[in-house]
C-alpha cells in the first residue's frame, strides 16, 4: 500500500480508537446509582469521541487531497 | 451506609396541603410549581364514589429513568438514595421531565427577575413593605446557595435559575443537618415519615415491617424510595377533582 | 452546457451572478431570519415562558413542543439527501447524478437546522455547548443524537459534499472570474486524469458505505429518545426507531423532488435532471410510503386492539379527539400520494408538476406526524391521575421556526451562487 494509503488507514484506526476509548472508558459509565455515574471518567471525553469521528472521516479528505505529483 | 426513604400513610392524610405549603415556603418554589403535590381523587361512578388524597413527592427512584436520560449528568442519584439536580450543570433540555412517569419535574420557565410576576404581588408597595419589614421578596434560606454533600454540588432549593430543571430534593439541605424534610416536619397528623431504611432499628424500618405497603407504578420497575401505607394505588378510573394553579 | 460555458468564459448556472429573482428570494429569507432571531431573543430574555410549552402533569402542559417536533423532522429530512447521494455512487445511477449535489447540500443544511432547533429548545443553550462536550453521558439517548448525528453525520456529509465537488471546482478554476482563487483553493490540486477519477470513485464509494450505517444508527438513536421512555405510554415501544428511519426517508425524498424540480428550472439544467431522475425518486418515495403506511396500520391496530388505559386515552385523542384533524390530514397527505405514485409507476407516466405537489404533501404529512409523535403523549395518557393537559405553540415558537426555515433558504440560496448546485457534466465521458 502506498504511504498515503497507510496514513489514511492509520487515521481511520486512530479515529476508531479514540471513539472506542472515549465511549467505553472515558465517558460516564453506563449506570444510574451513585455520583460517579453522572461524571465522565475523563472530562471532555465526548469531545474526544467527536474528534475521533472527525479524524476517521478526515482520512477520506487526506487520501483524496494529498495526491502528490508522483502518484 | 444510609439510605433514605419516605412513608406516606394514606389512612392519616386528610388533604390539608400543609406539606405542599411547607415545601413551597422552605424551597421558595415559583408559581404553579409543586415539588410536593397532593392529588384529590375521585374513583367510581356516583353514587358509588370514593374520594382520596394522594401526596406525591418525587419518588427518588432506585432505578430512576430521569437519571439515565440526563445528557450531562446534572440529574444524579446519591449513594444515600437522594436523586438530585445540579443546577449549575443542567442545560434545560427537559428530558428528565418527559422520562419521569410520576410527573415530578418542573422547569424554570422564568428567570429570577420576574419569578414573582404570576403572583401579582406588588413588592414595591409601601404598605406591603411596612408590614413585611422590607422583606422583599419572600425569605430565601441561605442554605440554598451552598454546595451540598460529599459531591459538593448546587442542589437544594429553587433558585429560580432560568432555564434549569428542579424537583423535590427530600430537603437535602435539612437532611444533611439531621432535620426532617419540611413536608414531614409540618404534617399535622403524622402522615409522612422519613428515615434510614438501611438501619433496621429505625422507626421507619420498624413501621414498614409492621405494615403492608405499596409503591406507585411498581410495574414500571423504577423502585421508588417512597412507600405508601394504608390505602391502595389509584385505580385506573381515578380522576382529579381539583386542579392546581397552572399559570406560570 | 458546461463546456459551452467554459468556452464562453462565464460561470455556469448563474454562479457569481445576481438576478432580481434571487435577490428577492434572499431578501424575503433574510426578513424571515430576522423575525426568527427576534423571537429567539425574546425567549432567551424572558425565559421559555415566552413559548406555549409548560410542565406536564400538575401544570397541564407539554414540555416538548414544536421545536422538538422540528428537530425530529429536520434530522429526518437530512436522511434522504445523503442516502440518495450514497446510492448514486454505490450503484452508479447515471440518471440521478444531476441531483447528487443538491441532495448533499440538503443533508448538510437540514442537519444544521436540526441542531439549531435543539439549541433554541434548550433552557441554557450556551451552557449546553460546553457541557455536552465536557460531560455528555452515553447512557442518555441524547448522546447519540448530539455526538453521532450532529457531529459525525454532519461532518461526514460535509466531507462527502466537498470531495464530490472538487472536479467541478477544478473546471471552474480555469475560468477567469472573481471567484477563481476560491475555486483553485477548493479544488486543492485536483487533476482531472482517468487515474484520479478511478480513485475518486473508490473513495466516494467507501465513504458512502461508511455513511449509510452511521445514518441508520443516528436516526435510530433519535427514535430511542422517545421509544425507551417507559413513563410515556404513547412513546414506549419498539417501533419508534424503525418508523423514524422510514418517515425520515419520506420527508427527505419529498424535499429532494421539490428542490430538484425548482432548481433545475432556476439554473437551467433541465437536461441534467430528466424525467428518469424523477421517476426513480418517485418510485423510491412510493416504496417508502408503502412501508410507512404499513407501520401506521400496525401501530394503530396495536393501540386499539387491547390498549392500556393510558394508551387508550392517547389513541382516542389522536384518532377521534382533539388531535384527530392533524392525524387524518397527515394520513391523507401521506397515503394519497402513495396511491398516485403507484398509478404513475404502473402507467410509467411521470409528471413533474404532480411530483412537486406530492413532495410538498408528504412533507406536510411528515410534519404533522412528527407533531403527533411528540405532543399527545405529554398531554394525554399520564400514568398518574393528572387531568388532561393542553399545548399550542406561541407566536414566538412560530417565529423561531420561520427563522430556521429562512436560514435554510439563505444557506441553499447562498451556496448556489458560490458553486453550481447541479453537477457539471464530465467533459470526456
Amino acid at each position: 500500500m502506498s504511504r498515503r494509503g497507510i496514513i489514511s488507514v492509520g487515521m481511520i484506526v486512530a479515529g476508531l480508537g479514540l471513539m472506542v476509548y472515549a465511549y467505553f472508558a472515558g465517558a460516564a459509565p453506563w449506570c444510574a446509582t451513585g455520583v460517579a455515574c453522572s461524571n465522565p471518567r475523563l472530562e471532555w471525553s465526548p469531545a474526544i469521541f467527536v474528534l475521533g469521528v472527525l479524524l476517521a472521516f478526515s482520512s477520506a479528505l487526506y487520501y483524496e487531497v494529498s495526491n502528490g505529483p508522483k502518484e | 451506609m444510609t439510605r433514605y426513604a419516605m412513608v406516606v400513610d394514606l389512612d392519616r392524610c386528610q388533604g390539608c396541603r400543609a406539606c405542599v405549603e411547607a415545601c413551597k415556603v422552605e424551597n421558595n418554589t415559583p408559581s404553579a410549581v409543586f415539588w410536593m403535590y397532593v392529588f384529590r381523587l375521585e374513583e367510581g361512578e356516583f353514587p358509588d364514589t370514593k374520594m382520596t388524597f394522594l401526596p406525591r413527592p418525587c419518588q427518588h427512584c432506585n432505578n430512576a429513568p430521569c437519571v439515565k436520560v440526563c445528557p450531562v449528568g446534572a440529574r444524579f442519584k446519591r449513594e444515600d438514595g437522594l436523586v438530585l439536580t445540579d443546577f449549575a450543570r443542567c442545560i434545560g433540555c427537559r428530558y428528565c421531565e418527559v422520562a419521569c412517569p410520576y410527573g415530578v419535574n418542573y422547569f424554570n420557565w422564568r428567570g429570577p427577575e420576574d419569578a414573582w410576576a404570576p403572583y401579582g404581588i406588588p413588592f414595591d408597595d409601601a404598605d406591603l413593605a411596612a408590614v413585611t419589614g422590607g422583606a422583599v421578596p419572600a425569605y430565601k434560606n441561605p442554605d440554598h446557595d451552598l454546595l451540598h454533600g460529599p459531591e459538593q454540588r448546587l442542589t437544594s432549593g429553587s433558585g429560580h435559575y432560568k432555564g434549569v430543571m428542579e424537583k423535590c430534593t427530600f430537603c437535602v439541605h435539612r437532611v444533611e443537618q439531621g432535620l426532617m424534610p419540611a413536608c414531614v416536619d409540618t404534617c399535622p397528623v403524622g402522615a409522612l415519615k422519613f428515615g434510614d431504611v438501611e438501619d433496621e432499628q429505625s422507626p421507619i424500618s420498624t413501621f414498614l415491617r409492621n405494615h403492608e405497603h405499596f409503591q406507585l407504578l411498581e410495574e414500571l420497575g423504577t423502585d421508588p424510595s417512597v412507600h405508601y401505607v394504608g390505602g391502595t394505588p389509584p385505580r385506573s378510573d381515578a380522576r382529579e377533582i381539583e386542579r392546581p394553579l397552572t399559570g406560570v | 452546457m458546461a463546456t459551452q460555458d467554459i468556452m464562453s468564459r462565464s460561470l455556469p448556472q448563474g454562479v457569481g451572478r445576481w438576478s432580481r429573482g434571487w435577490l428577492a428570494f434572499m431578501t424575503a429569507s433574510s426578513v424571515g431570519l430576522v423575525i426568527g432571531i427576534i423571537g429567539w431573543w425574546m425567549e432567551h430574555d424572558q425565559g421559555m415562558v415566552a413559548t406555549g410549552m409548560r410542565d406536564l402533569g400538575s401544570m397541564g402542559g407539554a414540555t416538548w413542543g414544536l421545536y422538538i417536533s422540528m428537530v425530529v423532522y429536520l434530522v429526518g429530512v437530512s436522511f434522504a439527501g445523503i442516502t440518495v447521494a450514497a446510492l448514486i455512487r454505490l450503484f452508479d445511477l447515471e440518471q440521478l447524478k444531476g441531483v447528487a449535489r443538491m441532495a448533499e447540500v440538503l443533508t448538510v443544511v437540514a442537519l444544521l437546522l436540526g441542531a439549531a432547533a435543539i439549541v433554541v429548545d434548550l433552557g441554557q443553550p450556551l451552557r449546553a455547548l460546553v457541557n455536552l462536550f465536557r460531560y455528555a453521558r452515553p447512557q442518555s439517548p441524547f448522546f447519540g443524537t448530539f455526538s453521532l448525528v450532529v457531529s459525525g453525520y454532519l461532518f461526514a456529509s460535509l466531507v462527502y459534499l466537498y470531495l464530490t465537488s472538487r472536479p467541478d471546482a477544478a473546471r471552474l478554476a480555469r475560468i477567469p472570474s472573481r471567484l477563481q482563487t476560491l475555486y483553485r483553493w477548493w479544488a486543492a490540486g485536483y487533476q482531472d486524469t482517468a487515474d484520479q477519477r478511478v480513485r475518486d470513485r473508490r473513495t466516494t464509494f467507501w465513504l458512502a458505505l461508511a455513511i449509510l450505517p452511521l445514518l441508520i444508527v443516528a436516526h435510530s438513536s433519535l427514535g430511542f429518545v422517545f421509544g425507551l421512555q417507559v413513563g410515556r405510554p404513547g412513546w414506549f415501544g419498539t417501533l419508534q426507531a424503525p418508523a423514524f428511519v422510514v418517515l425520515a426517508g419520506v420527508s427527505g425524498v419529498g424535499h429532494l423532488i421539490v428542490l430538484a424540480a425548482i432548481l433545475r428550472k432556476v439554473v437551467g439544467q433541465e437536461h441534467r435532471i430528466g424525467l428518469d431522475a424523477f421517476a426513480w425518486l418517485g418510485r423510491f418515495l412510493m416504496l417508502l410510503l408503502f412501508v410507512y403506511t404499513y407501520f401506521v396500520v400496525v401501530e394503530v391496530f396495536t393501540t386499539i386492539y387491547q390498549p392500556t388505559v393510558a394508551e387508550q386515552q392517547i389513541s382516542e385523542a389522536i384518532l377521534t379527539g382533539r388531535y384527530a384533524w392533524i392525524f387524518w390530514v397527515s394520513i391523507a397527505a401521506l397515503v394519497i400520494p402513495a396511491v398516485i405514485l403507484a398509478q404513475m409507476a404502473l402507467t410509467k407516466r411521470w409528471r413533474i408538476g404532480w411530483l412537486v405537489a406530492l413532495g410538498i404533501s408528504v412533507n406536510v404529512g411528515a410534519i404533522g406526524k412528527r407533531y403527533l409523535i411528540v405532543i399527545p403523549s405529554e398531554t394525554h395518557g399520564q400514568l398518574m391521575p393528572y387531568g388532561v393537559g393542553s399545548y399550542s405553540p406561541s407566536l414566538v415558537e412560530y417565529a423561531v421556526v420561520l427563522g430556521l426555515f429562512s436560514l435554510g433558504a439563505l444557506l441553499i440560496g447562498g451556496f448556489m451562487k458560490l458553486f453550481p448546485i447541479v453537477e457539471m457534466e464530465e467533459e470526456n465521458s
